[in-house]
């Protein structure tokens, strides 16, 4: 690699680090599972760099790596999301574009996330971080847990719930 | 707003992969025509992304993370791998490999990240893979692994770490050195307190038992991403950053504090020759001669009072003391107020910086008229070894520039390894001999000899501001006869842990 193109691609790595996590929520919330969102994320990466030349400087990267990762959607549906139960087209489109108009408050709402899962008992948080961890089979997770599939995917969602509510809470203006 | 329950159970079907195409169906409808619903679903998905990056350093439950090695698995997952990279075009490849890696992201499936190339003191561990997410816990030894990409990564225990994918690596604490090739550009390392992004460089990542993490940048270029502020930093190589709570401090770089791929090799070695064995059995010989005034293995349960950090010693499993904060010292009060006619002063010291002006070895407290023939043993600015007892002057025809008996070899290029340190004083031959790992290095003559004297004293930082020390020292011995130049050669031959 030359210095110029090393430079270039110095310059991609800082702003693609510190965008993933907003283009990676965004990818996530169009597709079923984040193992989904990560296999189209690397894809979108790759793209994000071969495209990077068209990237003006100072411009807005998370928009524009957004847009690059909504095509990579729409075309993993077309391709793959035939036999599965996937969102359709349109749906994915609206929420594609709600998503970038909430995304300053989505943004504050990852970020807060870290305080909520603090208020979580460390049993809960850890078998939490086991559901989470890449590879997790939740059907072994579920029996040491002494839970059914079911029951665990219940008490997943309800988790889930309870943090997004607990985020909502501590973003609200005071007395509201 | 909360949705309805049933629009809620639809949202959870869908997530869990239990949706049934009619729920499908009316789960589009719902999202397609109901903003409020949209919002909401939005909100709880960008939560779900954002918990499994906040999980990441979490303490994982030790039922679901036993520290596995698994072992030698034959090809089909590693050629999974390649066959993902040769689908793509030529011209793609390129970015692919610099890329996918950059990104650090996580592939489904349980792919090897990395495979052990050695190990020096880690049992059942050579030559096996290391799964993506399984937790792997070393207590004593070095490990040395290269990953799919070729990163080259030395991890010293106590340590606790898994990849997470094959360029992320989480290190839960321990001592990583990582030489990346820019096949493995971007490769991450995650601590509990921020994260290390390399851009093709040689750096090292020291995470305490509870402490804050610290990234050293030998070359190239890291960005430091602390998870506190997330205020990303560019280090360079020579710069060094501790990742706290408040604001991120710069430190001073210690790289020879790591242990480097060079190094492992010859550690092992000596390992698989029995030199470990030796080297105990030399010491329970020291610790029978009736002129031992002190031995500092630092083996005990009780160990000496002091400021320090209980490190890996010489051997795997074994501990030494690591001094790398200002002020950081052990006291030792040894000797008493006897007088020494002949003292020799020996211990294993791994250095890892050198000449700010003084690293000391050991120093008496006090240096005045009161106290004549106490011991100052150090080493220099000029990386030389120095013995200076109080009162003392140099023969006339000495060479030495401060005034003090000083050895003639620098330790320079000992720095970042183990390195043996000798000094023998004689008061009535009136000498001080230096010996650098067990070779004779030179000879000093004194026109004024008094005896030794110990007593209260330093290793480490001594009460003055330019007395310190910066590394590790292991096995420390104080003895009350002058050792000849055979005996110095054999402790330091049953005591090196190289070969």
């Amino acid at each position: 690699m030359d210095s110029g193109s090393r430079t270039q691609h110095q310059r991609f790595l800082r702003l693609f680090t510190t965008h993933e996590p907003a283009i990676r929520a965004f990818v996530r919330g169009l597709v079923p599972s984040r193992t989904d969102a990560d296999d189209i994320l690397q894809e979108v990466a790759i793209v994000l760099w071969e495209k990077f030349d068209e990237f003006r400087e100072g411009g807005d990267f998370k928009a524009w790596a957004c847009g690059i990762a909504r095509f990579k959607v729409l075309a993993w549906l077309r391709d793959r999301g035939r036999d599965r139960l996937v969102l359709d087209s349109d749906v994915v489109e609206v929420i594609a574009a709600q998503s970038l108009d909430q995304e300053p408050f989505l943004q504050q709402q990852r970020e807060v996330l870290e305080t909520c899962l603090k208020s979580v008992p460390a049993e809960e948080r850890s078998l939490l971080a086991r559901a989470y961890q890449p590879g997790a089979v939740i059907r072994d997770i579920a029996e040491t847990s002494g839970r059914s599939v079911a029951g665990f995917y219940q008490w997943l969602y309800r988790m889930r719930q309870m943090l997004l509510d607990c985020v909502k809470r501590r973003l609200a203006p005071e007395g509201a | 707003m909360t949705p309805d329950r049933s629009f809620q159970q639809l949202v959870q079907q869908y997530l869990d992969g239990t949706a049934t195409p009619d729920g499908m169906q009316r789960l589009n409808q719902q999202l397609r025509t109901v903003p409020e619903a949209r919002e909401w679903f939005i909100e709880l998905l960008n939560i779900d992304s954002a918990l499994a990056a906040a999980l990441i350093d979490e303490p994982a439950d030790d039922v679901a993370s036993v520290a596995v090695v698994a072992t030698v698995s034959s090809g089909p997952r590693v050629q999974s791998r390649r066959g993902l990279l040769t689908a793509a075009t030529p011209a793609l490849i390129a970015a692919c490999l610099t890329l996918i890696l950059a990104v650090g992201l996580l592939l489904p499936g349980r792919q090897p990240s990395a495979r052990v190339v050695s190990a020096a003191g880690v049992s059942g561990m050579e030559n096996n893979e290391i799964l993506r997410g399984d937790w792997i816990t070393i207590d004593a030894g070095t490990v040395e692994l290269l990953t799919t990409r070729q990163a080259r990564i030395v991890i010293e225990a106590p340590a606790r770490f898994r990849f997470l994918s094959e360029q992320r690596l989480q290190l839960k604490s321990g001592r990583l050195a990582a030489n990346v090739p820019p096949s493995a550009r971007g490769f991450t390392v995650v601590t509990p307190s921020g994260d290390a992004v390399d851009l093709g460089t040689r750096f090292g990542v020291d995470v305490p038992e509870d402490g804050q993490a610290e990234i050293h940048v030998f070359e190239g270029e890291v960005i430091a991403q602390p998870s506190r502020s997330g205020q990303h930093r560019s280090l360079i190589g020579g710069q060094a950053l501790r990742l706290t709570d408040g604001p991120e401090s710069n430190r001073e770089l210690r790289s020879a504090a790591f242990i480097h791929p060079d190094e492992i090799g010859s550690l092992h070695a000596a390992l698989a020759n029995g030199q470990q064995q030796r080297a105990a059995e030399a010491l329970a010989r020291l610790r029978r001669d009736p002129a031992l005034i002190a031995l500092l293995d630092f083996e005990s349960d009780t160990l000496p009072e002091g400021t320090y950090r209980m490190l890996q010693g010489r051997w795997p499993g074994s501990r030494a003391p690591e001094f790398s904060r200002i002020g950081d010292h052990i006291k030792l009060n040894v000797g008493g107020d006897a007088e020494w006619p002949q003292l020799t002063l020996a211990a294993w010291v791994r250095l890892d910086r050198l000449g700010d002006p003084y690293q000391s070895l050991l120093h008496t407290d006090g240096w005045d008229d009161s106290n004549p023939g106490q011991v100052h043993w150090m080493v220099t600015r000029y990386m030389t070894m120095r013995l200076a007892l109080y009162g003392n002057t140099l023969a006339p025809d000495a060479i030495e520039p401060d005034g003090y008996p000083d050895s003639r070899t620098s330790v320079l290029p000992e720095q970042g390894r183990w390195v043996h340190l000798a000094t023998v004083y004689d008061a009535e031959q009136k000498t001080v001999r230096f010996y650098l790992n067990g070779e004779f290095d030179s000879e000093t003559r004194q026109e004024t000899a008094h005896p030794a004297r110990l007593g209260a004293a330093q290793i480490g930082n001594w009460n003055r501001q330019d007395r310190k020390l910066s590394g590790r020292i292991d096995e420390l011995v104080l003895l009350g006869r002058a050792l000849d130049d055979n005996d110095i050669r054999q402790l330091y031959e049953a005591g090196n842990p190289y070969r």
